[in-house]
């Protein structure tokens, strides 16, 4: 027979209130507090206007771009109803010490809204509380990708990058990620 | 006088004989009675693993047509009717849906039955509400068994609790098999005579004196030989069973036990499974009609197989079914009702997907024994998508006969292979193993390994990129290149259509595939830098280092291919490719989950130009069919054509999934069919079926759009030059401007906006069209 077992639940037990307490304030702090109504969901990205608006031909201006171009587009980022209500559903079940369920449930969400980063973001919390802070790192990392251009976003992927980081004892890394502008 | 001295010693004898006999049964029952005890007090079923496709997910915006959602309702053999009658059962109306749905168990719940309505239009879900009207945010619909992990001729079976056994079922079985079963202690003496008289009038075996406690006993503990001694075997044991088991546990157990048909190498045991295999829905489900056919079946399994013998078939059921309504246990109408109705025979499960089981066996071995998964009754839960395995199956066969239909080689059988993946989370879809895909065979998508041609060229492009001496802008030379190789043969490469192209950008070369333009920029990179990038993507064995390499000498899978390209399609994370999400145990607790692994394979920013680049493949290069046959969806791939046309190859990836598909011969002769030609057309027919998000990635920071000219690489503007394509730039990248024109910095605002056709004017497109590439 398979002699493995399920750890998580083994292990929550012990640590007992504190983590959970703990669990439902980490991943709560990832959460927004009232969500607007979300734009379409799988698509965080506003629609590009078909024709792009273009300088004036052969004006000498255009030729030296101002630097702001080169910055995305200010967005935001939010949850659609769907993913809101898996991810309440996933700190639930995490404050109860379910972790496997909170993991199996934030998958759901990420089949919903793949390119989410607030999601990637409630993965990389999920997996430090279960002290697997390499694949924190890897669901942070792309978290702060997929948040370029929404300041909020970014500074909590940038939080949970240096948490992983730290959790690795790679100090240095991290608090290059918490010197970045965004974090500020 | 010595008379009866001997009759004296006889008489010893014998008692001695008969206390030895007596002695010797004695031990012989102590030693059944322990193996009764033992064995069945431990019985553990052997029950395969079973597997699960991931369940459909529905939300408002889903993109689930009413016609995908009914489609998935009959995969899951909901029936039409009045959901209020029972779970398992759906009422459309126009676009709505009522629904009851059963109740199942996901990785993470045990949902009860519950009734929602749906609303579909012809794209995606437009509401969603539970039974009582409440808005529901999010709702699954069951996991479809796909298959299960069985041995060569093993048994499969879905274990069934005492609770989970219907009355008439319970009551029917003995009525029909065993009808003194309540009331005699294992063995029924006045059942054995009976039958022996009637089997001696008729002169053969017409009746079967066995309760169905030796039935049990027989089946479970004994062999199938027909000997005087293993006929008392079998009625000790069964006297023994019955001394120490409730008449219940018996009988669950025989339900669970009994052997009711063969599919292939797979027997099919119990009433779990046998309602699931003949009738395709659970047991709770099934109607009197429908279990007084698997009653009937317990006589004779394949005399009576409803499948073969539909004609025998019914001529038993009824023939129960008027034995049910002579003992009451349903009323004379009901029984009438039901011999007047067919039998109801639903092809069992979903379509077989041997190719993905496949991968599915293969990640399990890293974790269980063989042994484990054919008996433990593991439940297996996957990312297997019903909708675009079809899909893929579809694409690949259709082509692949159309393709052999023009061929010019006489009889040509050619083969494929194809895989869906969604990159995001590196979980596998969809595995196609060969054009033969409902049968086991060869799994090429698992285990062809073929040279993959141009699909290497966007790893060359990449190491350009991170070195920082490159963009899309950069122009580099398309020239005739030979080199002498180290064992002092000269190697000169040519372009596929034996051409020269001249100085040309980045863009262009990678679009087009330019064999020259890509050797040179390779060596110039260095080969070892190459061969770095491809590992740090995902290929596990470093390739050679032959400037043969920057062509695509290196052998892959499908599997390894997609494994590579998951970091193209995912901003530079490498996504650990899955097909197992967790294993639980027969008590649906979980053993083992399988999380999302992501790895920073390159910098995003240096994948999000490389991307740009692949959307260009398709809008202007040797990937133009998809744009043509996909309108309106951004999409970015590769074509890839190994030499002399044996291989080929297709890998690109749309907003929602990445696929690689591959066509070829198994006896690797040449095809003349281009990555284009042979293996794009699948890939696209694929896509098509499936519902596929825009590819628009988040433009990083550090890179913003710019107009140059296909051509010439210069910066330019859509109104000052006709071949002017979007790529993206580092911001501090310096372009030269086209002369005349203004340089125009796109910016971030118009990310991702190259529309597959609507760039390129007429002019310029007709100009396209006549590119060979």
């Amino acid at each position: 027979m398979v002699q493995e077992h399920r750890s998580l639940s083994g292990a929550a037990a012990p640590i007992g209130a504190v983590l959970l307490l703990g669990a439902a304030l980490l991943l709560g702090g990832c959460f927004g507090p009232a969500p607007r109504p979300a734009a379409p969901s799988d698509n965080p990205i506003p629609p590009s206007p078909s024709s792009p608006a273009l300088p004036p031909p052969s004006s000498p201006a255009a030729s030296t771009p101002p630097p702001e171009h080169a910055q995305p587009v200010p967005r935001e980022n939010h949850l659609s109803p769907a993913t809101r209500s898996l991810v309440t559903q996933a700190h639930s079940l995490a404050a109860h010490g379910d972790l496997d369920g909170a993991s199996s449930t934030l998958d759901r969400a990420l089949r919903i809204e793949p390119n989410n980063p607030l999601l990637w973001i409630e993965l990389a919390r999920l997996r430090l509380l279960e002290s697997d802070a390499h694949l924190a790192e890897g669901c942070a990392r792309k978290a702060l990708v997929l948040a370029s251009g929404d300041r909020d976003a970014q500074a909590q992927a940038g939080r949970a990058l240096a948490d992983a980081l730290r959790a690795q004892q790679r100090n240095p890394e991290a608090l290059e990620v918490e010197r970045q502008p965004f974090m500020h | 006088m010595a008379r009866s001295k001997f009759r004296r010693r006889i008489g010893v004898l014998i008692l001695a004989c008969l206390l030895i006999a007596a002695a010797v049964t004695a031990i012989w029952m102590v030693h059944l009675d322990g193996v009764v005890t033992r064995e069945f007090q431990g019985r553990h079923w052997s029950v395969p693993a079973r597997v699960y496709a991931a369940p459909l997910e529905l939300y408002v915006g889903a993109p689930v047509s009413a016609g995908d959602l009914e489609e998935e309702l009959h995969r899951l053999h909901y029936r039409v009717g009045d959901p209020a009658s029972g779970p398992g059962v759906y009422r459309r109306k126009g676009n709505s849906f009522d629904l009851h749905a059963r109740r199942v168990r996901f990785i993470d719940e045990l949902r009860d039955p519950q009734q929602v309505s749906i609303n579909a239009d012809s794209n995606a879900v437009t509401a969603l509400k539970s039974g009582d009207g409440a808005d529901l945010p999010v709702f699954r619909l069951d996991p479809a068994v796909i298959g299960s992990v069985f041995p060569i001729h093993g048994e499969d079976r879905l274990v069934l609790a005492p609770a989970d056994v219907p009355p008439l079922l319970s009551s029917g079985i003995k009525l029909i098999e065993d009808h003194r079963f309540d009331e005699h202690p294992g063995v029924d003496v006045r059942g054995m005579l009976r039958a022996v008289w009637a089997n001696l009038r008729a002169g053969h075996v017409v009746q079967g004196g066995s309760t169905l406690t030796q039935q049990l006993v027989k089946n479970y503990f004994l062999s199938d030989e027909q000997t005087v001694g293993r006929k008392v075997t079998e009625a000790l044991m069964a006297l023994r069973l019955e001394a120490h088991f409730s008449k219940e546990e018996i009988l669950v157990a025989y339900l669970n036990e009994v052997y009711l048909g063969q599919d292939g190498s797979r027997a099919i045991h119990g009433f779990g499974l046998g309602s699931e295999y003949y009738f395709a829905k659970p047991l709770d489900e099934l109607d009197a009609g429908e279990l007084a056919t698997l009653i009937g079946l317990v006589k004779g399994p394949s005399y009576y197989d409803p499948r073969k013998h539909p004609d025998r078939a019914r001529v038993r059921r009824n023939l129960v079914l008027q034995e049910f309504a002579g003992a009451h246990l349903i009323d004379a109408a009901a029984a009438e009702r039901a011999a007047s109705s067919p039998l109801g025979l639903r092809p069992p499960g979903g379509s077989y997907v041997p190719a993905y089981l496949d991968l599915v066996r293969r990640h399990l071995k890293r974790d269980y024994a063989e042994a484990d998964l054919a008996a433990a009754g593991l439940a297996v839960y996957t990312s297997f998508d019903a909708h675009a395995q079809a899909a893929a199956e579809r694409a690949l066969a259709s082509n692949l006969k159309r393709l052999d239909a023009a061929s010019r080689i006489r009889g040509s059988h050619l083969e494929g292979a194809e895989i869906v993946a969604e990159p995001n989370s590196g979980d596998v879809v969809a595995v196609v193993g060969g054009r033969e895909f409902g049968t086991d065979g060869f799994n090429r998508a698992l285990d062809a390994k073929r040279p993959i041609g141009s699909l290497v060229k966007p790893a060359v492009y990449l190491t350009a990129l991170e070195s920082g001496r490159y963009n899309a802008a950069t122009v580099i030379e398309d020239a005739p290149i030979e080199l002498k190789l180290s064992d002092g043969s000269i190697w000169a490469p040519q372009n596929f259509e034996h051409e020269v192209y001249g100085p040309v950008p980045l863009a262009r070369a990678l679009a087009e595939s330019m064999n020259l333009a890509t050797v040179k920029l390779g060596l110039d990179l260095g080969l070892q830098k190459v061969s770095d990038t491809l590992q740090s993507l995902g290929l596990e064995t470093a390739p050679a280092l032959n400037p043969s390499m920057l062509l695509g000498t290196v052998e892959m899978t499908p599997l390894e291919v997609v494994q590579v390209y998951t970091a193209l399609a995912n901003g530079g994370f490498r996504a650990r490719l899955r097909a197992v999400h967790a294993v639980l145990d027969e008590h649906g607790r979980a053993l083992k989950s399988f999380k999302v692994q992501l790895e920073q394979a390159a910098p995003a920013a240096d994948v999000y130009q490389l991307d740009r680049m692949l959307t260009l493949v398709v809008t202007h290069g040797t990937g133009r069919l998809a744009a043509a046959r996909l309108p309106g969806i951004v999409v970015a791939g590769k074509t890839g054509t190994s030499s002399d046309t044996r291989d080929s190859w297709f890998a690109g990836f749309t907003g929602s999934y990445l696929a690689v598909a591959w066509v070829g011969y198994d006896d690797n002769r040449p095809t003349g069919l281009t990555g284009a030609a042979g293996a794009l057309p699948v890939w696209v027919d694929t896509m098509a079926a499936l519902k596929s998000a825009s590819f628009q990635p988040v433009p990083p920071e550090l890179v913003e759009d710019r107009w140059i000219g296909y051509l010439d690489g210069l910066e330019t503007t859509p109104a000052c030059s006709a071949d002017a394509v979007q790529v993206s730039l580092p911001a501090d990248a310096v372009v030269p401007k086209k002369p005349g024109c203004s340089g125009a910095r796109a910016g971030a605002a118009t990310q991702a906006a190259v529309s597959p056709t609507g760039t390129v004017s007429d002019k310029i497109s007709t100009w396209f069209k006549s590119i060979v590439h």
